[in-house]
């Protein structure tokens, strides 16, 4: 009989609902797709295949291409002009049949006839100063585009050639073969321009005073783009924003400077007895055993004695470099040289600054400390650092990146005095640029493409290595700090982005040249995706094991998106579709919040709601099976004495059942729950998260509960959980310690706190 | 005067390429109406190192933000400056605001601002021509929320003014 009566009960519970859903939805409403948040990504990914493979490693069949380079470069200090002999070898790894090459040719992005400022939007403006409208619509465009007087097979015949653009592509006499070379000269040259007062990645910083120049000099050859499984040819066009595709190679290089210039670049210095003065041997030969303090090479008196006299004379520094993907260096009278020596593994690394004297006291106080510190925290995240040197290279108003060598900016005033902002700046800016030889050097992404791939990735390294360094060095910290202030990774710091105009925000998963905020976009928000990755969702144990595979899969090699993401979960068991397809692939923000919280007590007295269901049954309460039941606080039900009382002592259906099923040794072992709550999270951001939920208690502890991500697979809205406390909760709060990016908090916490807000908070403090 | 420098810059913008800086100019001004307090609360935030740029270029050279010894004289530039720059109608009457001071967070400077005995917003015109004067390619977003209604702008060269009406 009883039996019967459950079932019946049972049915009355699900009726009542299915009735409530009912006038919900009065006309049958039209089919849809799968919009769940939670969708496997198999429309967004392509699919596997023998090149890569689902894992997210390269596949059985993976290739690259390789292109080797030999360079003969002469600078003409008076004229400012770089010209250049270089003959590629190019070898065909891939399966395919090649007719034509494409080789890069990026200075042409500042060619008169460049198309790039065609596509930036500008207005009309009502007038102009004299000035500008001269500068605008007289005086003559600087031509920096290359001059290549020819192209020629090693048989010095002419190459059929065709340009477009930023773009060249070569005829092959015959067509190249899988598994065959084929070897070609460019004989070029071109104007370089004045990077402070033109602002570009490479060109030279004039000093007025002395009459000279320091010169930081990259993408300046005609280079060989990438051919790949996933792209062909990738000859998409240098607009000047998206970075580089190259493929890796062996670079021999002489370059021609004049005498007095000290120059360093990617490779190894392969005469160095040449290009030396013996007092530079004997301190270099120092540098290498310092492995606590920089060894000046090149001193201020040095520098500051060479920009008074100009040689005529000229020296020919030679460098090799293996396995790289491009070449960049530095070169002037003016340079201070500083080196030290950094473990990596078990081998030496050398950490190395060049800066003109307008740096200092700042950098040969802080910048090779700054780059060997980087080599170690990156090592230690991806693979242990394969190069001999890393090069961080002053340069007014410079962030860039090569293989072994970096342009920084971070200037001290005329006094040698600067703000936290310049040191800070200066230290971040090394250790980003420093890190961008894992990515995207040696782990070695399309930037032309993907900028979040070796930017996001790049920045949320920096972070940690960032933090590191402040450990390491507690001296480069300004009074007052225990930590090093880093300004981009903490979850709290991508709020106002994410947070912001959706009209001008684009998912991370969008080529850099088309994004809004380039900065926040590619940068900031991944960086900071990973970051929680890291430290809130995945944990750092998984998560660091699974970056590291993916940096040692794709070391010297050229990953995907896709190839990141599966190797995240390949190697981590852990499910992130639903991340990415969240961070990376829309602009939805998080917003998690406590909608309502409900209280209960146990009681024997059924409650008005089973009172109801009751009646419309047509059965009366003596029908009922014995049963525990939940009065919810301050309702019409809720009798104040059954806050005496534990469930126990509230319900006698409860205390026999016990009575009946527990042996006396079994009851005294039973933690009984006095409080009963429902909590409903709502979720008015579009981002799935972990619920964080810290649980005040009345006895003053506290305790935090994370609900993975998964609780809202079948809700996106509101989810609900019921909650039995021996001890009273008093507050609740979600995301107690910022780190979702929750881009709205008033709605985190129970009670809600009447928070000032920014804007009162600051008008007190100024009235006080 | 109202543009100055755009060749020099549009020449250069193309070239621009900083793989680390912020470099676009950007500064977010939000407005909000607190009726009971009858208070516009307005907070500007801008690039320090921009705004930095402009004061010396336009007041003082000798000019640092976010250093422990700041000049006094700082803030009198800073409202004077704002004064000019960022025009506000509200019910088509100009109107004045009071600069209450500022705060650093990293990069950026938080301005704050006011205007008070507004009983009432039937129309609100914004002007906001900050940092304008130095760099063509900056842009200027106003976020407003007034009368529980939201809307957001972008003011730049060339178009830098905001309407909205109430009814």
């Amino acid at each position: 009989m009883n039996k019967i009566k459950y079932v019946f009960l049972s049915v009355v519970f699900l009726s009542v609902n299915a009735f409530a859903q009912d006038q919900e939805q009065p006309e049958r409403e039209q089919g849809h797709p799968n919009n769940n948040k939670f969708k496997q990504l198999y429309d967004e990914f392509s699919t596997p295949n023998m090149y890569r493979a689902a894992s997210g490693a390269p596949g059985a069949a993976y290739y690259q291409q390789q292109a080797d380079y030999k360079m003969d470069l002469v600078l003409d200090d008076t004229n400012a002009k770089l010209s250049g002999f270089e003959t590629i070898t190019y070898t065909n790894n891939s399966p395919d049949q090649l007719k034509y090459l494409w080789v890069q040719l990026d200075q042409n992005m500042r060619s008169k006839d460049s198309k790039t400022p065609l596509i930036q939007n500008d207005a009309t403006q009502p007038a102009e100063m004299a000035g500008s409208f001269a500068n605008k619509y007289l005086a003559e465009p600087f031509d920096g585009g290359f001059n290549i007087q020819e192209v020629k097979d090693v048989n010095g015949k002419a190459l059929p050639h065709m340009i477009n653009r930023t773009m060249m592509r070569v005829e092959l006499p015959k067509a190249l073969n899988s598994g065959e070379k084929f070897s070609f000269s460019i004989k070029w040259w071109y104007n370089i321009n004045d990077h402070v007062n033109g602002r570009g990645r490479s060109g030279y910083e004039y000093f007025p005073e002395d009459d000279n120049r320091a010169y930081v000099i990259a993408q300046f050859f005609p280079r060989m783009a990438v051919y790949s499984d996933i792209e062909g040819w990738q000859n998409s066009q240098f607009w000047g924003r998206d970075e580089f595709a190259l493929p890796f190679g062996d670079y021999e290089v002489n370059i021609t400077v004049p005498a007095d210039h000290i120059l360093d670049g990617t490779g190894r210095l392969m005469n160095r007895k040449e290009v030396f003065t013996k007092e530079m041997m004997k301190r270099y030969e120092k540098a290498k055993k310092s492995y606590d303090e920089p060894v000046v090479i090149v001193t201020q008196a040095d520098a500051e004695a060479a920009e008074k006299i100009k040689s005529t004379k000229t020296k020919t520094w030679k460098l090799f470099a293996e396995n790289v993907r491009d070449f960049g260096f530095a070169t002037s009278r003016r340079w201070i040289w500083d080196m030290m020596a950094v473990k990596i593994g078990n081998k030496d690394v050398m950490a190395v600054s060049m800066y003109p004297k307008e740096g200092n006291p700042l950098w040969e106080d802080w910048s090779t400390k700054a780059v060997a510190s980087t080599l170690k925290s990156y090592s230690r995240m991806t693979f242990d650092y394969p190069y001999h040197k890393a090069i961080s290279v002053h340069a007014k108003n410079q962030g860039m990146e090569y293989p072994m060598i970096c342009w920084n900016y971070g200037r001290p005033d005329k006094e040698g005095n600067y703000s936290d902002r310049t040191k800070f700046g200066m230290m971040s800016v090394i250790i980003h640029e420093v890190g961008h030889n894992f990515f995207p050097m040696i782990v070695n992404s399309d930037e032309r493409q993907w900028t979040w791939m070796d930017e996001g990735l790049n920045t949320f390294v920096q972070y940690v290595a960032e933090q590191d360094f402040g450990e390491w060095y507690p001296g480069a910290l300004s009074e007052g700090q225990d930590k090093y202030p880093s300004r981009r990774g903490p979850a709290a710091k991508i709020v106002n982005y994410m947070g912001g105009d959706q009209g001008f925000i684009a998912p991370i998963m969008t080529k850099g040249l088309n994004t809004y905020q380039f900065g926040n976009n590619a940068y900031g928000k991944p960086g900071t995706a990973l970051n929680i990755l890291r430290e809130t969702v995945m944990g750092p144990e998984l998560f660091d094991y699974a970056f590291r595979e993916y940096s040692q899969r794709w070391m010297f090699k050229h990953p995907t998106p896709e190839d990141f993401f599966r190797t995240m979960e390949d190697a981590s068991a852990f499910d992130l579709d639903w991340f990415w397809r969240g961070w990376f692939y829309t602009t939805d923000y998080v917003d998690i919040g406590i909608k309502e919280v409900k209280k209960y007590f146990v009681s024997n007295e059924p409650n008005a709601q089973i009172k109801e269901m009751v009646k419309q049954r047509g059965m009366s309460l003596s029908d009922l099976p014995p049963l525990v039941y939940f009065v919810e606080e301050g309702s019409e039900d809720f009798d104040e004495s059954l806050r005496n009382g534990s469930a126990m002592d509230n319900s006698s259906t409860l205390k026999e059942y016990v009575m009946d099923n527990f042996t006396p040794e079994e009851r005294t072992k039973i933690k009984e729950p006095k409080f009963f709550y429902k909590i409903t999270f709502e979720k008015p951001g579009g981002l799935v998260m972990p619920i964080i939920a810290e649980y005040t208690y009345a006895d003053g502890t506290s305790k935090t509960v994370k609900y993975p991500a998964q609780i809202w697979r079948l809700n996106d809205d509101e989810v609900s959980k019921a909650i039995a406390s021996q001890k009273e909760i008093v507050s609740i709060k979600v995301d107690p310690n910022l780190e979702t990016a929750d881009v709205d908090t008033s709605n985190n916490a129970w009670p809600k706190e009447m928070n000032q807000s920014k804007f009162d908070e600051f008008k007190n403090e100024v009235k006080n | 005067m109202k543009t100055l420098k755009f060749a020099f810059i549009l020449v250069l913008l193309p070239l621009l390429a900083f793989t680390t800086a912020h470099k676009y100019y950007v500064s977010v001004t939000k407005i909000e109406y607190v009726k009971e307090k009858e208070s516009v609360q307005i907070i500007s935030r801008i690039f320090i190192d921009d705004f930095e740029k402009l004061l010396r270029e336009r007041y003082d050279e000798n000019i640092t933000l976010d250093t422990k010894d700041e000049l006094s004289t700082i803030d009198v530039y800073i409202e004077r400056y704002l004064t000019e720059k960022l025009k506000i109608d509200i019910n088509g009457q100009a109107s004045k605001f009071i600069y209450l001071g500022k705060e650093y967070e990293d990069d950026i400077v938080f301005c704050y601002l006011e205007i008070e005995k507004i009983t009432h917003i039937k129309s609100f015109e914004i002007s906001n021509k900050i940092l304008l004067d130095m760099f063509e390619e900056q842009e200027n977003i106003v976020r407003t929320n007034i009368n529980g209604k939201r809307k957001s702008f972008i003011l730049k060269n060339g178009n830098d003014k905001g309407v909205l009406n109430f009814n």
